[in-house]
């Protein structure tokens, strides 16, 4: 066999592998059959870590369970979405960003600092693969946080909505999820692992609050209203609330969730550029 | 003396028929004001096993940094298996195991069994599980958590990973750093073992003793130059001159001259100092011949404090006024001899 150790120098016969044409079919198959194995081993890595996921779902959850408490049963926010709609699509924007930040930003950094990151630097895996995986892995986070917070607003936050309705609801804050798994990558790209945390935090509560998820946009005063605008989950609760009342969906919200993506993602391709350069990384 | 210029124990081809493995052509690159590469020349032929030996701050990681492309050098040119790093390292044909640093540069969370296949996957003709199981001696690793392996172990996966692709050359930056006495002398027979097989393995280090004992070649970097290259032997040799002091009556300097292993000798009245490869055979000589000599002293150049002569230790003066003398008395081959 092979694997005797007194076998003969088999250097590469693998090398002729060079030497044959490669169908674009192959080259395909070899592009990406790292990044299917990476993205199962990283989805794998994250589903498993359950004390990770407890936090990470357990926390907005009980954020929007004691904000069911109060006593807003009959208000309205922009005079046609009931307050009981609005916090819970704030509440799946707010368990989204916190997901996304945690899986990005806290994991990503502490991983970066290991080594590990740089090990896989040194393997055929392209750096374009390692970055979308991670954006991947974060979604598949943010998926049941989502669920979940829709879960308890079916059963204690008095929401009734039809089954095609919360399927449309859950797919739409998934997909406008995404800037935040590209900001939570990017901010795990930048940020030193005892940074991380504070930086993730600070963040999670920053983009929150002036997104509006704990007080309506419209409440708050103009020049807030402003900054509120320029803010992800601004747009994503508000399409989703569009959706919800059977409103157009005003393109400007996907555009600007679009741009943060794109802005991240160049970020991130910067940042990698950079530490070539000096050569860490 | 033939015997400090032998070629590589286990050669199997004239040299000069070996392809080159890796090449630097005149490489130099800075850190900020900080010179890390000064215009590095080297050359490895395919299936060396080289230790590049040298002090903090030579510049060792920052050569297996640009071997693997993980930093491009601002000027010269670098050539691993005949293309740019990022190819090579893309193609799957080199394997490294990096400094990890504060970490254990493993994945966290994961079975090593489960690291192992993810690395296998990522290389379109990875070596077969059993086979780096053995070479890398981690069958009894397998069933853990990365996050629960000791120092030792740690590495040993590491080493697995790096060789994880079946590559042709292996790239190690300080493997055993980390390690005991006992797990280093085991790491060092892997690495010994996966050479033999023809393919090539590059490390850096700071013990001169594992550069002696593994390589074929050593390269000592400083300053980000080559200031030594040539076999271990060879270099052990040329630092390992000891002085002998001794008083005899009536100094003879041309018998003094012919002793075994003499490379030097100074007369001054009836004192005697003598340079020696071998002190132990000069001494044996001096008994031999019966030379009536007293009130001996020998001193010198333990291994470590001629490697500090060797490299300069870092002074004004780079080493290269230094080294050439004793290096090229004891035969260590230039690069341009091979």
């Amino acid at each position: 066999m092979m694997d005797s150790p007194g076998a003969p120098p088999t250097l590469s016969n693998h090398r002729s592998i060079h030497g044959e044409a490669d169908t674009p079919h192959d080259r395909w198959r070899t592009r990406l059959t790292p990044l299917l194995a990476f993205c199962q081993f990283e989805v794998g890595r994250l589903l498993r870590s359950w004390k990770f996921l407890a936090i990470t779902i357990g926390f907005p959850v009980i954020f929007y369970i004691l904000f069911l408490g109060d006593h807003t049963a009959g208000k309205v926010v922009d005079g046609t979405v009931p307050w009981r709609v609005y916090l819970m699509v704030s509440m799946c924007s707010f368990g989204a960003l916190v997901a996304a930040l945690n899986a990005g930003g806290t994991r990503l950094s502490m991983e970066r600092a290991s080594g590990w990151a740089r090990q896989l630097r040194v393997t055929p895996l392209p750096a374009w693969s390692y970055v979308a995986t991670k954006v991947i892995a974060s979604m598949f986070v943010v998926l049941p946080v989502i669920i979940l917070v829709e879960a308890v607003g079916a059963g204690f936050g008095d929401v009734r909505l039809g089954a095609t309705t919360w399927a449309g609801l859950t797919l739409l804050l998934w997909a406008t999820s995404l800037p935040f798994a590209v900001l939570g990558v990017f901010i795990g790209f930048l940020v030193a692992p005892e940074a991380a945390f504070p930086v993730v935090t600070g963040l999670m509560f920053i983009l929150g609050y002036f997104g509006g998820l704990f007080n309506p946009v419209s409440e708050m005063p103009g020049s807030l209203q402003f900054i509120a605008h320029l803010m992800p989950n601004y747009h994503q609760v508000a399409l989703a609330l569009a959706s919800l009342d059977n409103q157009t969906l005003t393109p400007s919200h996907w555009l600007i969730l679009a741009g943060y993506v794109a802005v991240l993602a160049l970020a991130i391709a910067w940042k990698h550029r950079a530490e070539e350069a000096r050569g860490v990384a | 003396m033939s015997s400090l210029v032998a070629a590589p124990p286990d050669a199997t081809a004239p040299e000069s028929a070996r392809p080159i493995a890796l090449s630097f052509q005149d490489v130099t690159h800075r850190y900020g004001s900080r010179i890390a590469l000064d215009r590095l020349d080297l050359e490895v032929l395919q299936g060396e096993v080289l230790a590049l030996l040298g002090p903090n701050g030579a510049g060792k990681s920052t050569t297996i940094s640009a071997l693997l492309g993980l930093l491009r050098p601002q000027e010269g040119r670098i050539e691993v298996v005949g293309s740019d790093p990022r190819q090579a390292v893309a193609d799957g044909r080199v394997g490294a195991m990096l400094q990890s640093g504060s970490g254990i540069g493993l994945p966290p969370g994961v079975r090593v069994d489960e690291a192992l296949s993810l690395v296998r996957r990522l290389y379109r003709r990875p070596a077969p599980l059993a086979q780096i199981v053995e070479r890398a001696d981690v069958g009894s690793l397998l069933r853990q958590r990365t996050d629960r392996l000791s120092g030792g172990q740690a590495q040993r996966v590491r080493f697995a990973i790096a060789i994880a692709g079946d590559p042709e050359i292996v790239f190690l930056d300080e493997p055993t750093s980390a390690m005991d006495v006992e797990s280093r002398q085991g790491f060092w027979r892997m690495m010994r073992n996966f050479g033999n097989e023809g393919r090539t393995v590059l490390f850096a280090t700071h013990h001169l003793a594992e550069a002696d004992e593994i390589s074929d070649r050593v390269v000592v970097l400083n300053h980000g130059r080559v200031v030594a290259d040539g076999p271990g032997a060879t270099l052990k040799a040329a630092v390992a001159t000891r002085r002998l002091r001794f008083v005899i009556d009536q100094p003879d300097r041309p018998e003094l001259s012919d002793l075994d292993g003499v490379t030097e000798v100074s007369v001054c009245g009836t004192g005697v100092s003598i340079d020696s490869l071998d002190a132990d055979a000069t001494i044996r000589d001096l008994v031999g011949r019966g030379v009536q000599f007293r009130d001996l002293e020998i001193t010198g150049a333990g291994l470590e404090q001629a490697f500090v002569a060797l490299t300069g230790s870092g002074g004004a003066d780079p080493a290269r006024t230094v080294t050439p003398t004793p290096i090229a008395s004891a035969g260590v081959v230039a690069r341009d001899g091979r």
